[in-house]
């Protein structure tokens, strides 16, 4: 699971500086799409991952939204609570 | 608590004594202050369970201090000691959060135990102790059967076991209700030479009582009078217990008489068993009597009492008794973890019914909607397999109650991380029907379970399943969980069709590319596009064609695949067109590997673009400069102009950025005006131009000249030159212009901050605060260094004593919500009074802060200042105050550091000898921290001293402050005497102090009297873990940002920044630093950097790509030497430098001539040069043009010679490449060199039929224009005619450099 998660975050390593969000606590009903719908409210939805763990078939419950701009970015940031699938979801910013 | 503070108002009151200076006063209170007995909340045992495991932490800490003091603290000693420590949190934990300890947790935590060695009796006492109750989710058999293996390992591992261990396995068999046979037991113990105590006497009984055996039991108590041991009211209740499990209820009840003319009053204890005896009979009545008994006495059933009740009831199958009973529990919080526990019990024993009664009955607060209470109950379910109907019952139940928000999803999940097929198909079956979405990845832990064992069968199943539910396996679903299952991907074809579960859709056609894509089999990928029908997009092709792209390398195979899709109509359909397809695929191709991958693939990638090219594949401009930043930021710049000849010409942007001085811009727009044509431009480059170099004189003379067209970039930078200047005036005047130019024009962050600092600076006040709200209207984006910056405006407005200013300023930003309120940000609040000595005020506005945002800035030093002035009424409302609003430990602890801060040691010794004060960690850090930066050494060592009988105290890592401070000021002497007090203290050090005391001593020459412990990773994040100051991980963050976004100049004067602040980074933000200066070429500011991280880091060291750029600068500036330095430290370091650095610092020796340092650094990456990627010909090229520039000719074309004609060749003649040594002979027109190459070529070319030199040389006298020497040659050695795979590369090479055009006349 750890090294998917940092082919994750090695897909998005050069958005260093782009606008990329990092959410925690998905649940596991919730996979790439389902965020990606989510997150599409805020703004365009340029990538959308989530790892998921090849030995055991659940995704850790972390993954990696990059939007297309920045401001995109803030909006999404600005909204206190983000609910999927019933489960509030912690998202913080990505550098 | 109470207690805690009554001293403290001793010594307080005691300052009313008039006349004396208040040190005195304070003494006055001291050695008369009664000592009050302690007992902290935190120290009772909590539920009963938890009490078991406090009780072995009682035993173990007395066990522990027992050793420390027999043995000689050695290592593996504290090895088991912090073993222990976890082991115990661990467990200890799990009790006091859920009432139990998982199974799992257990087994990890015995197995470490096993692991460690040879675990101690205090380890092997808390294992064995939670081998009973707190297992609720095993069977009582299973819990048993898990205190055996635990007792027989190990006791195979050398614990030595005492009574105290025969005692808790006795207890373990009753809470299992174990039968066995207690003489068996004692025969057991005697051969063990074990006595058995009082305990073990009573347990014993008790084991008779619970299978009814009255006799049995009177023999050992019996003994036990003998013995003359006392009986207690446990072995009574066991009798109680006894006589009803006999069947005689009657004597039973009499025990209690019997009890009380032994003079032993019944307790609850006694009581419960009678209760439960009533239970186990479904005597519901005689349950009730009993109760209303106990309630009318003094006794108190706690509801974990209750709740034994139920389960007595329960178990002996009379449920419907239960509500009655659950009427009467209170639900006190703290019972929680008990009625968890019994829920579980209840499923455990196959009585879910009940347990859901019990689970729906707790009080828990629904409020937020997101409440899983349910869930331990619902995973519990699954596990012990209970009926599916039931458990979807379950799930309704729970949801209806509130009590879970997706029980039906959680339920799958348990079931599929236990793997239960059947049970998830069901589940998801009802999911489907409640509405709920079925996605396809909730098949894939069940495709997992089965690719494990390679049962394709299941897997089959499983596909079928997801088909009857509708949901279509996606191509993950495929790559990921199927196709493992099989030996090859062609078969899974085979047997989806056999079964009929093969998707009509390009799904599993796409699933089969991207398969072969990652193992790289680009023929696959090849024949499949060409003979492919279904419709495919270009995009979704893309992710796997790159990934196989990587994995192959296949240069041929690359262009063909491109080609195809650039012109085959099947895979270009998009809107975007064949260009901006592949010009994407390219984009994402280079951005998909990393900098080291497109490194070490330069070459390839270059090939490929040029087949790409004559394939006459184009891509459009705008993507080409995409992939020159990403080839920028991935250094390997050298490709650019590769990447180059495939754009698209025709619609090239003709505009030049050119370099202009300011005086041609200014005769430019001059120009421009005369012939009143558009300014914008220019003016806006002028400005900029002049801003840059500070000139504001001009710049504003410039705006006021050309007024009218200005624009709002121009303005800004204005704006930023006038704060910059201090120039308040025109800066205000400058943005109302802004304004009115375009008023919904936003400034960036710190231009709004500059503005704010002027204005405030020169009691611009109303203008300040506007900018403030125009900052919040516009949100602007507030960064961690924004709000640093108001800190520091406000911090200089409090120290030039403005106080309106201060106030104004601070209100607006925190009303605002520009920076919430913090310490930090309303310090300069107190700081005013502060430094006008106005005590009463700074006190009264710490205590406003307080009031309106919980924050109490400056408190540390406003007590500090009322203790040197003697303020007693001020700092005894102060702290009233702090023990009000904070607590009287927090009080405590200012005041102890405010003593100890003004050097009152005494007073400060008598706060912290409070009884009841207990160690908070992070506040001594603080205090710790504060000193060493401050280089306090006196007051430190006073704070270790004082603190050594703190309770929970962690004296090593007071010491090991003790010790940084030392290091500082180089003073081995007092370091050596720490080392000596931890043993007086029988201290055991920690690695990290053992470490940097031996530092210290070898720092000063001095011998180390110990073993130095290896560094452990743990303890060295630890040390690095250790609370950066908030302003210093602020700076760091402000700098990294600033080396992200390339701005080299902010970058480097955070770094002054910091550096003036005494701020000291870690060392990877210093080499993003220097990474960055250097590709700007700052080399003396890099250098600098490097300095100063040298020098406060210790063994700061370059890292690879650092090391690389500054050789690579070091050649551009001829500082051979140095970079020769660089290179040998950097390889020293085990690191592996960039090619280029390696290459071009070999060229430049090459070019001085000076052979040594050449064959140096052949040794230094001898072995190395693959992972460099370097050629051996750079060798052999760069050593004959050494030797030639020493005129040594002879000697270079000897070597040469030798390595083409001997038999045992390093290198096949047609990779011998001399291009690079021809071309700088030519170039350096070195004559004599020249012609006895050519003789050299020649010769190899007619005598050994080696042509690749000769060839090369032709080449390269036509690249140098020197058309007739080449053509003497061609004609002397007609063979170079027919080197076409030497002449492909070449013209391929030179055609992207100009049009050039090759005659051959042959």
């Amino acid at each position: 699971m750890a090294a998917s998660a940092v082919r994750g975050a090695v897909a998005l390593r050069t958005s260093v500086g782009r606008p990329v969000a990092f959410v925690r606590k998905i649940p596991w009903t919730a996979a790439s799409s389902e965020l990606r719908e989510h997150f599409a409210q805020f703004g365009h939805v340029r990538k959308c991952i989530v790892p998921f763990d090849k030995d055991t078939g659940f995704h850790r419950g972390m993954g990696w939204i990059q939007f297309s701009s920045e401001e995109e970015l803030q909006n999404a940031l600005q909204q206190e609570n983000h609910v999927i699938d019933g489960v509030k979801c912690l998202i913080l910013f990505f550098s | 608590m109470a207690a805690l503070l009554r001293p403290a108002r001793w010594l307080l009151r005691a300052g009313a004594v008039p006349g004396l200076p208040l040190p005195l006063r304070l003494l006055a209170g001291g050695p008369g202050r009664p000592r009050v007995a302690l007992c902290l909340p935190a120290a009772c045992p909590g539920p009963a369970a938890g009490g078991l495991l406090s009780q072995a932490r009682l035993y173990a800490i007395a066990a522990e201090k027992k050793n420390y003091l027999q043995e000689e603290p050695t290592s593996s000693h504290r090895r088991n000691a912090s073993q222990f420590d976890w082991a115990l949190m661990r467990l200890d934990n799990s009790v006091r959060r859920t009432g139990r300890i998982p199974k799992t947790l257990l087994q990890k935590v015995f197995d470490n135990t096993c692991h460690s060695g040879s675990p101690g009796g205090n380890q092997a006492l808390l294992l064995l102790r939670s081998c009973g109750s707190l297992l609720p989710e095993l069977k009582l058999s299973e819990r048993t059967e898990f205190a055996h293996r635990i007792w027989d390992k190990l006791q195979k591992l050398g614990t030595v076991y005492d009574v105290s261990h025969y005692n808790a396995l006795l207890k373990v068999y009753l809470q299992n209700e174990y039968k066995f046979s207690p003489t068996d037991f004692l025969a057991k113990m005697e051969e063990a030479n074990i006595q058995p105590n009082r305990v073990t006497y009573q347990r014993l009984i008790a084991a008779y009582c619970n299978v009814g055996d009255i006799e049995g039991a009177s023999k050992i108590l019996g003994f036990m009078k003998t013995k003359d041991l006392p009986v207690t009211e446990a072995v009574f209740s066991a009798l109680v217990t006894g006589h009803a499990r006999a069947g005689d209820m009657e004597n039973a009840e009499n025990i209690l008489t019997v009890m009380k003319e032994a003079g032993i009053e019944p307790g609850p204890d006694t009581y419960l068993a009678l209760l439960n005896a009533y239970a186990e009979k479904g005597d519901i009545d005689h349950v009730k009597q009993t109760l209303e008994k106990v309630e009318k006495s003094d006794l108190y059933l706690m509801d974990r009492d209750l709740f034994q009740i139920i389960f007595s009831f329960s178990k002996a199958g009379y449920p419907q008794y239960v509500s009655e009973i659950l009427e009467k529990i209170t639900y006190e919080r703290r019972y929680i973890p008990d009625a968890m526990n019994l829920i579980l019990l209840l499923v455990t024993e196959k009585l879910e019914d009940t347990a859901l009664q019990i689970l729906l009955a707790c009080p828990i607060s629904r409020e937020d909607g997101l409440n899983d209470f349910g869930s331990f109950f619902l995973r519990h379910c699954v596990t012990m397999d209970t009926p599916v109907e039931k458990l979807k019952h379950y799930c309704k139940k729970l949801k209806d109650a509130q009590m879970h928000t997706s029980a039906l999803q959680f339920t799958l999940q348990c079931a599929l991380l236990a793997n239960k097929p059947d049970l998830a198909k069901a589940l998801m079956n009802a999911l489907k029907e409640e509405g709920f979405p079925v996605r396809t990845h909730y098949f894939w832990p069940l495709l997992v379970g089965y690719q494990k064992e390679k049962n394709v069968q299941g897997v089959i199943e499983i596909l079928k399943g997801m088909h009857e539910m509708g949901v279509n396996p996606d191509q993950e679903t495929y790559v990921n969980y199927v196709f493992p299952c099989f030996d090859s991907v062609k078969s899974v074809r085979a047997v989806l069709q056999e079964n009929g579960c093969l998707p009509e859709s390009n799904v599993f056609s796409q699933a089969e590319l991207k398969s072969e894509a990652v193992n790289g089999n680009l023929d696959y990928i090849l024949s499949f596009l060409e003979s492919n029908t279904l419709p495919f997009s270009f995009t979704s092709l893309r992710g796997s064609l790159i990934l196989g792209f990587r994995r192959s390398m296949n240069i041929n195979l690359w262009s063909k695949i491109t080609e195809l899709l650039y012109k085959d109509g099947r895979y270009c359909q998009e809107p975007l067109g064949p260009t901006e397809a592949v010009g994407y695929f390219l984009y994402n191709l280079i951005d998909s590997m990393s900098d080291s991958e497109v490194q070490a693939k330069e070459e390839h990638l270059r090939q490929y673009f040029h087949q790409l090219k004559e394939m006459n594949v184009k891509i459009p401009e705008n993507i080409y400069r995409g992939i020159r930043n990403l080839l920028d930021n991935y250094h390997v710049p050298e490709l650019i102009k590769d990447v180059n000849i495939l754009v698209e010409r025709e619609k090239i942007d003709s505009r030049k950025t050119m370099q202009l001085t300011i005086s041609d811009l200014e005769s430019t727009l001059e120009k421009l005006k005369a012939e009143n044509q558009p300014v914008g431009d220019v003016l806006k480059q002028l400005i900029l131009m002049l801003c840059s170099e500070e000139n504001m004189q001009k710049a504003l003379e410039l705006k006021a000249k050309y007024e009218s067209d200005m624009a709002v970039g121009g303005y800004a930078a204005l704006i930023n030159l006038c704060c910059r200047h201090d120039n308040a005036e025109d800066a205000l005047n400058l943005k109302q212009e802004f304004d009115r130019l375009d008023s919904s024009a936003v400034l960036d962050t710190n231009k709004y901050v500059g503005l704010v600092k002027v204005l405030g600076k020169h009691g611009k006040l109303q203008d300040a605060i506007n900018i403030l709200k125009e900052m919040k209207e516009k949100d602007v984006l507030i960064k961690d260094a924004t709000v640093l910056s108001f800190f520091h405006i406000l911090n200089g407005a409090a120290l030039r004593g403005e106080t309106e200013t201060v106030q104004q300023l601070h209100e607006a930003i925190v009303t605002l919500g520009l920076a919430k309120p913090s310490t930090t940000i309303s310090s300069p609040l107190v700081t005013l009074y502060l430094e006008k000595d106005d005590l009463p005020t700074a006190l009264e506005v710490a205590i406003d802060c307080h009031k309106k945002y919980k924050i109490l800035p400056r408190i540390h030093d406003v007590l500090c200042k009322l203790i040197e002035k003697g303020e007693t009424d001020l700092i005894q409302k102060a702290m009233d105050f702090v023990s009000q609003e904070q607590g009287e430990m927090t009080m405590l602890y200012d005041l102890f550091f405010a003593f100890l801060q003004t050097g009152n040691y005494k007073e400060a010794k008598k706060i912290i000898e409070t009884p009841g004060i207990r160690a908070r960690p992070t506040r001594l850090q603080w205090f710790c921290d504060r000193c060493i930066s401050s280089n306090q050494v006196e007051t430190l060592e006073k704070l270790v001293e004082l603190t050594q009988k703190l309770f929970e105290c962690d004296r090593d890592q007071l010491y090991y402050n003790l010790l940084k401070i030392y290091k500082i000021n180089g003073d081995w002497q007092r370091a050596d005497a720490v080392w000596n007090k931890m043993q007086e203290e029988n201290i055991i050090p920690r690695g990290k102090t053992l470490r940097l005391l031996a530092e210290i001593l070898r720092n000063s020459n001095q011998e180390v009297p110990f073993d130095v412990p290896e560094l452990w990773d743990e303890d060295e994040k630890h040390s690095l873990d250790s609370s950066p100051l908030p302003e210093e991980s602020n700076l760091q963050k402000d700098l990294l940002n600033a080396c992200q976004w390339k701005k080299n100049k902010d970058a480097y004067n955070i770094f002054l920044k910091a550096q003036n602040r005494n701020v000291v980074f870690n060392g990877e933000t210093y080499n993003s630093l220097i990474k960055l200066l250097l590709t700007k070429d700052n080399f003396t500011q890099a250098m600098q950097v490097k300095d100063f991280a040298e020098t406060h880091i210790k063994g700061f060291t370059l890292n690879d790509a650092a090391s690389s750029l500054l050789i690579i600068t070091q050649v551009r500036r001829d500082y051979l030497k140095e970079a020769l330095t660089t290179l040998k430290t950097a390889l020293d370091l085990e690191q592996i430098p960039s090619r280029i650095a390696v290459t071009r610092l070999i060229q430049a020796c090459a070019l001085k001539g000076d052979l040594e340092s050449i064959q140096a650094i052949q040794k230094m990456v001898n072995g190395l040069e693959d992972s460099i990627g370097l050629s051996n010909m750079v060798f052999i090229n760069n050593i004959a043009l050494a030797q030639i520039k020493n005129n040594n000719i002879d000697v270079a074309i000897e070597n040469i010679e030798n390595m083409l004609t001997s038999g045992n060749q390093t290198m096949e003649p047609q990779y011998f490449g001399l291009a690079y040594l021809f071309r700088k002979v030519i170039e350096e027109q070195l004559e004599p060199a020249v012609e006895k190459i050519s003789i050299m070529a020649e010769r190899l070319a007619n005598q050994f039929a080696v042509y690749k030199p000769v060839t090369d040389l032709f080449l390269q006298l036509v690249d140098s224009g020197k058309v007739d020497d080449a053509r003497a040659l061609l004609q002397r050695c007609g063979a170079i005619a027919e080197q076409t795979p030497i002449f492909l590369v070449f013209c391929i090479r030179s055609s992207r450099r100009r049009g050039k055009v090759l005659c051959f006349t042959c």
